[in-house]
């Protein structure tokens, strides 16, 4: 009868060794990541360097929506990051597919483990290769369209060619990568259903239509909506180590400003301010997607 | 005559199959080859260096000359350093901080246990954002110190929570056998729990390892002084600016036996893309094993 509420708090006092270890982590969290939420709020001030910040109310928001260049920065985002999800989302998928037509074992492990490689390196590292590789003169590509009687060019410096590149280098660095959700969901499709449609004498493709997409369904759902959640993205790290001067106009996305403005010319309030609109917009396109794909497949986002 | 006539529909699966395979290898040589080029290019000798392009195969001329000049470049060595100072004592702050709250939230009927999950789970989907950040950094006097590094995201929530599915797997009567001679909760930790969970060590450590490798940005901004400057900030500077004299420093220009005068810059890049990358190319068969795991292990959900 007394199990209740003295239940309750002998478990808690027996827990307390576990609530001990647990505080390091919590402490590092609340100063780490919940303090820099709450000094976000530097967005509503004007930030001063005796920590004096005077009330500012939306004038650094009205700065932000009248700039033009805001605009040119929010076309740039979206632009960028729909590229991006529109190219390379299905690639993974169709390499899933294609990996697991594959009959020997070892070969996939071979195509598996050369392709997997690029999710390890850094983007400082990628963006070497891709200017080493889209160089203008000792590029490979360059020297293959030479080769093959075309003209060099300049892929790096031209606003609509270098958002390309990062679509390309996005696909290269994950595409291996970014299938092994979709091929672990392919093995575990129950291999008689496979079976009996080649009795039925189903042909690759319709196997494929008919039984591997269908079954694969959720997981591509649940990684579309993942992806759509961080949208506002756009891949900063990309952008920050391959743009030039040249491209600036074409390629500056909201993280890259909110740097060039911030650290580098050290308007804080503003740049926190435009980084808050980034983060609330990316936070409504996360629960949006989380009930979406809640209402969808039955799982969310978490 | 022996061998039955093949069928249509057999002789096109046959094309559809080769067809995958060279898909399949044109892939894999596509991820590989921009790598093993800069492999090439910083093998190259001085005197060929010039001849040396993105199309190169072999090494012509092979020599060390590249990785000679670089081990004399203060800035490089010192990078090195760093990078593995700040990957190895992050690494171990990571794990302390992850493996004692991942016990405490895996051990069943913790009392609070699902309000201290949105706690954690809130810093996977919301942040204060770059300015705030940097700006507590500034407050808590961790500028220009190698521990601003070192603490940036010390605790990952998915990898957390990656280690508590982990500890949930250890059988339950270990712990209670243990419980019952009287041990207390960090013996069990460290006697019972992570002895039985070595693979989910081994995947969170590497996770960890990884990121403190690749981290270049908060490095950028945190560390003022370029002297604690981990190798990837220095490779990015180099790719960049780009500047022989600058990167190499015009005082020491002339000093090197191996003449960095001679070397290119084209060679001097590579070289410090190889070094990047060594690291994660040495640890690589470890790193596919368990990083396929731990993110299995995480996309699986209950």
């Amino acid at each position: 009868m007394r199990q209740g509420s003295g239940g309750l708090g002998r478990d808690i006092g027996r827990a307390f060794p576990l609530y001990l270890m647990l505080l390091p982590a919590l402490a590092y969290l609340a100063l780490f990541c919940y303090v820099p939420m709450w000094g976000a709020r530097l967005a509503f001030m004007d930030f001063s360097f005796t920590g004096n910040h005077a009330w500012a109310g939306l004038k650094h928001f009205r700065t932000l929506f009248s700039s033009p260049a805001f605009g040119a920065v929010i076309a740039n985002t979206i632009i960028i990051s729909a590229m991006k999800i529109f190219i390379n989302f299905p690639m993974p998928i169709i390499l899933a597919i294609m990996l697991a037509e594959i009959r020997s074992k070892k070969m996939i492990r071979i195509v598996q483990s050369v392709i997997y490689m690029p999710h390890f390196l850094s983007w400082v590292v990628i963006s070497g290769i891709f200017l080493n590789l889209l160089s203008l003169e000792d590029g490979a590509v360059n020297r293959l369209i030479v080769f093959f009687g075309g003209k060099a060019f300049p892929f790096l410096t031209q606003g609509t060619s270098i958002r390309w590149v990062f679509v390309f280098s996005e696909m290269w660095r994950s595409i291996g990568w970014d299938s092994l959700l979709f091929v672990a969901a392919i093995i575990r499709i129950d291999p008689e259903v496979y079976e009996a449609a080649l009795m039925d004498g189903a042909g690759t493709f319709r196997r494929i239509f008919a039984i591997t997409i269908p079954a694969i369904l959720p997981t591509i759902i649940t990684v579309f909506t993942l992806n759509l959640g961080f949208f506002m993205n756009a891949g900063f790290d990309q952008v920050f180590n391959m743009m030039n001067d040249a491209v600036l106009s074409k390629v500056d996305i909201l993280d890259t400003y909110v740097y060039r403005l911030g650290l580098q010319n050290g308007e804080f309030s503003y740049a926190t301010a435009a980084g808050l609109f980034k983060g609330v917009i990316g936070l409504g396109l996360i629960f949006a997607t989380h009930f979406g794909s809640k209402r969808l497949t039955g799982k969310g986002v978490w | 005559m022996r061998g039955s006539p093949r069928s249509p529909r057999a002789r096109r699966a046959g094309i559809g199959t080769a067809l995958n395979y060279a898909l399949l290898f044109l892939l894999a040589f596509m991820t590989f080859f921009p790598l093993y080029n800069i492999l090439v290019v910083s093998l190259t000798g001085p005197a060929k260096i010039a001849a040396a392009t993105g199309l190169s195969v072999i090494p012509r001329d092979p020599s060390l000359a590249t990785y000679l000049t670089l081990i004399q470049i203060p800035k490089v060595a010192r990078g090195l350093v760093n990078s593995i100072y700040i990957t190895v004592v992050g690494v171990f702050v990571n794990m302390s901080l992850t493996c004692l709250a991942a016990y405490a939230l895996s051990r069943p009927r913790l009392p609070g246990k699902s309000y201290i999950m949105v706690f954690i789970i809130v810093t996977m989907i919301f942040e204060g954002g770059l300015i705030p950040d940097f700006l507590l950094m500034r407050d808590l006097h961790l500028l220009n110190k190698y521990a601003s590094v070192i603490l940036y995201k010390a605790v990952n929530a998915y990898y957390l929570i990656i280690m508590i599915r982990f500890f949930e797997e250890v059988p339950l009567s270990l712990i209670e056998a243990g419980k019952m001679d009287g041990v207390g909760e960090l013996r069990t930790l460290f006697s019972i729990v992570l002895p039985v969970s070595k693979a989910g060590v081994a995947t969170v450590s590497l996770f960890y390892c990884v990121f403190h490798w690749n981290e270049y940005f908060r490095a950028m901004i945190y560390l003022t002084n370029p002297d604690k400057w981990p190798l990837q900030v220095v490779l990015r500077e180099l790719i960049v600016s780009g500047d022989k004299a600058a990167f190499i420093g015009a005082l020491n220009y002339l000093k090197y036996d191996v003449g960095a005068a001679q070397v290119d810059m084209k060679a001097l890049k590579a070289g410090v893309i190889v070094l990047a990358v060594l690291p994660i190319l040495l640890l690589y068969p470890v790193l596919l094993r368990y990083f396929s795991k731990g993110v299995l292990s995480g996309a699986v959900k209950e």
